[in-house]
């Protein structure tokens, strides 16, 4: 528990702090318009609807404002660079910014709901003071018609009997921005959804641009001033508390009450949109900026199972362990970025990422690089970003779990791990490291199969060989293999990778681990990083809460949830 | 793009429009709006719309992340056979379902967004457009993960 406070007290002020300016807004802009008395006239015709949509709309307001500034990629690296004063943890919370992109959008598509609810109450009340012949109050404010000379004294929009209230949305700027806005907004939140992200996610990533209908919709939605409220002038004049009674006498020529004037209220959703805007056009040519640099592809690897290894360099590119960059090819897809985990170790003078076969992109991407007599494809980076891992080099012990495809950012830290330990870096306290490797099959990733061999080679001619001690489980195992494995038990190297530590079937059984661990440290502190899915995760923790002693000054493992 | 089934965009999308339709359908209804019999109609359709999308069909390559719950409604799905199974009846009938929303202005953003669900499912290619119910006891090799 404690541990969790200690990681995750910043984001959970930050939501604290999010979620009580969103209410604070909210009743704040409510109060304002249920009790003002500039729209005294307003709420007899339309009552607390009004106040209603006014709050969401400061609400939506306040929200469209926070929802670009998460994904300026370029701008949170940069905070996170001015930043290094802070700790480590408070500058883990910007990896985080895509959860609260979407905290943020779930919240607009709330506020959107309540905003669109409430005026279809008010623009219902509207139609029926309009229809209405009985002389009320409603039906006399809804007659102040929109020709007057100084611009309209008007309060109710909807100025004749005959015209419908789709009529009125259809053709005022508010209502057409709002229906414009509305289904760009959901057509962006159903291509989000995680299924269609991980499966189709280029379906997700052009449809998401029709946000730039949603920022101009706002930015034009309050133009025709349609919400409206009496004129300081005729205010004074005929104050609404004491002329409202006498409204059967306001055309009297004796009577001390003229008719009030309204005027519209001015659009304002501008000024809350205008320097997020500004700041995201600067992301984006930033970007472009940074892909146009050269990168210079060094060496190109083909490994089994069609994964491609790039070795590139770029001028001025520093990277650490951990980061990840996206990856565009132009001539595949102009407007596509790809984001990959880095796979080199910052010690070595080039940078590299693995690429998988995995949709459209990647096959193409490829295929590209496989034709033998064509040019090398021209690539753009943008990065690296992300925060680095740094924490694995500060345990004496570290325990390292890698699942599927999540053993790609090991490769980076094994390798700086490795490359510190030769050069005796003070820098780093590890002294044994345990590595885990869960997969279906190990097909896909034999070039992280040969990364374990030359790490074993390299650390045998050390005279270092109980360093590094790592354990390969396939889950995808049928009984072939294992008969396979029995008749082999007494070769050297396992048969199915070639490394010296034999490979295990099933899935690792975590105590009998932890507990082993525990006994052979039983004073140091052990890390616990892990890349891969969140039952993993579960289990891990759980171990670690199990088998951490509760003397302080005996063994303690300590989950780190690395964002890789 | 070749590879891309918008079958399942147009899935969420018909979901959420069904969701749309039901929420405009108890706003017109509960504040009694003129021809507010749109909006009952619209309540009907809308959950009519929910159930038949809410079982996600079997993708054609990878695996399929079903719905909390979905094997429920699989089955009901399943007995209507060629009616449900080919999605280009699903756009017509979307479309179709669609129209009557139209006429009340709380529930025709759910007949936009319906309209929008039928207009993706049309993107199918001819020929591979079925929907096909996620097993739900898929055989497994021992210790396949």
């Amino acid at each position: 528990m404690g541990n969790w406070v200690v990681n995750h007290w910043f984001s959970v002020l930050f939501l604290v702090v999010w979620l009580g300016l969103n209410v604070f807004l909210f009743v704040d802009a409510f109060l304002k318009y249920e009790k003002a008395d500039k729209y005294y006239y307003t709420r007899k015709i339309l009552g607390s609807t009004l106040a209603c949509a006014r709050a969401s709309a400061l609400c939506l307001n306040f929200n469209s404002t926070l929802i670009l500034l998460p994904v300026c990629r370029n701008l949170l690296s940069f905070l996170r660079g001015t930043c290094s004063f802070c700790s480590r943890t408070l500058r883990k919370q910007l990896d985080h910014n895509l959860t609260f992109h979407k905290l943020v959008a779930y919240m607009i598509c709330l506020h959107t709901a309540i905003h669109i609810i409430a005026h279809l109450f008010n623009f219902d009340c509207y139609s029926r003071s309009r229809q209405a012949t009985d002389g009320s109050l409603a039906s006399i404010l809804s007659s102040l018609s929109h020709d007057e000379k100084k611009g309209g004294s008007w309060l109710n929009p909807i100025q004749s009997r005959n015209t419908t209230v789709e009529y009125v949305t259809f053709t005022s700027i508010a209502g057409l921005t709002g229906v414009i806005m509305t289904i760009a907004l959901i057509l962006m939140v159903t291509s989000a959804t995680e299924f269609i992200r991980r499966s189709y996610f280029e379906v997700f990533w052009y449809t998401h641009h029709l946000f730039i209908f949603y920022i101009l919709g706002l930015g034009i939605h309050g133009i025709g001033g349609i919400v409206r409220g009496q004129t300081e002038e005729s205010m004074n004049e005929s104050h609404p508390r004491k002329c409202a009674e006498s409204f059967e006498m306001w055309d009297d020529r004796d009577s001390h009450c003229r008719r009030p004037k309204f005027e519209g209220h001015p659009p304002e959703s501008w000024k809350w949109i205008l320097a997020p805007v500004i700041l995201y056009i600067c992301e984006r040519i930033l970007r472009f900026y940074r892909s146009q640099q050269k990168v210079v592809i060094t060496k190109v690897v083909m490994h089994p199972s069609k994964v491609l290894e790039l070795q590139m360099n770029k001028r001025g590119f520093s990277m650490e362990v951990g980061q990840y960059i996206f990856v565009n090819c132009p001539s595949i897809s102009l407007l596509e970025w790809h984001p990959f985990t880095l796979t080199s170790a910052p010690e070595e003078d080039f940078f590299s990422i693995h690429i998988r076969a995995a949709g459209d992109w990647t096959e193409n991407l490829i295929r590209a690089f496989e034709q033998q007599y064509s040019p090398i494809p021209r690539i753009e980076v943008d990065g690296p970003f992300g925060t680095a891992s740094e924490d694995v080099f500060q345990y004496e012990v570290a325990v390292l779990v890698g699942a599927g495809i999540g053993v790609t950012p090991f490769a980076s830290i094994l390798k700086s791990i490795w490359y510190k330990f030769q050069c005796a870096d003070h820098n780093l306290k590890t002294k044994k490291i345990y590595f885990y490797w869960i997969c279906r099959e190990t097909g896909a990733f034999s070039w992280f199969n040969n990364l374990l061999t030359s790490l074993e080679q390299e650390m045998e001619e050390l005279g270092k060989v109980g360093f590094l001690n790592y354990r390969l489980f396939l889950t995808g195992w049928d009984s072939n293999i294992v008969g396979h494995a029995a008749l082999n038990f007494d070769k050297a190297t396992d048969i199915v990778t070639g490394l010296k530590q034999k490979t295990s079937f099933g899935r690792p059984m975590w105590d009998n681990e932890f507990s082993t661990i525990a006994t052979s440290h039983p004073k140091s502190v052990v890390g616990v990083f892990l890349c891969g899915p969140r039952t993993l995760a579960k289990s891990l923790r759980k171990c670690c809460h199990r088998y951490s002693s509760l003397d302080p000054r005996k063994v303690q493992f300590y989950f780190n949830k690395e964002n890789f | 793009m070749g590879q891309i089934e918008w079958a399942m965009w147009a899935n969420e999308q018909a979901l959420a429009s069904g969701l749309i339709l039901i929420t405009g359908g108890i706003v017109a209804t509960a504040g009694r709006f003129t021809q507010w019999y749109f909006g009952a109609y619209s309540i009907v359709a809308g959950v009519f719309v929910c159930l038949l999308e809410y079982p996600r069909g079997k993708r054609k390559k990878g695996s399929t992340m079903e719905r909390w719950g979905q094997k429920y409604m699989t089955a009901v799905v399943k007995l209507f056979g060629p009616f449900t199974r080919n999605y280009y009846v699903r756009a017509v009938l979307h479309l179709l379902l669609s129209v009557p929303a139209g006429f009340l202005l709380a529930t025709i953003l759910g007949t936009a967004c319906l309209a929008i669900a039928s207009g993706i499912y049309l993107l199918c290619p001819a020929g591979g457009c079925a929907w096909r119910a996620v097993d739900a006891h898929r055989a497994q090799a021992p210790g396949a993960a």
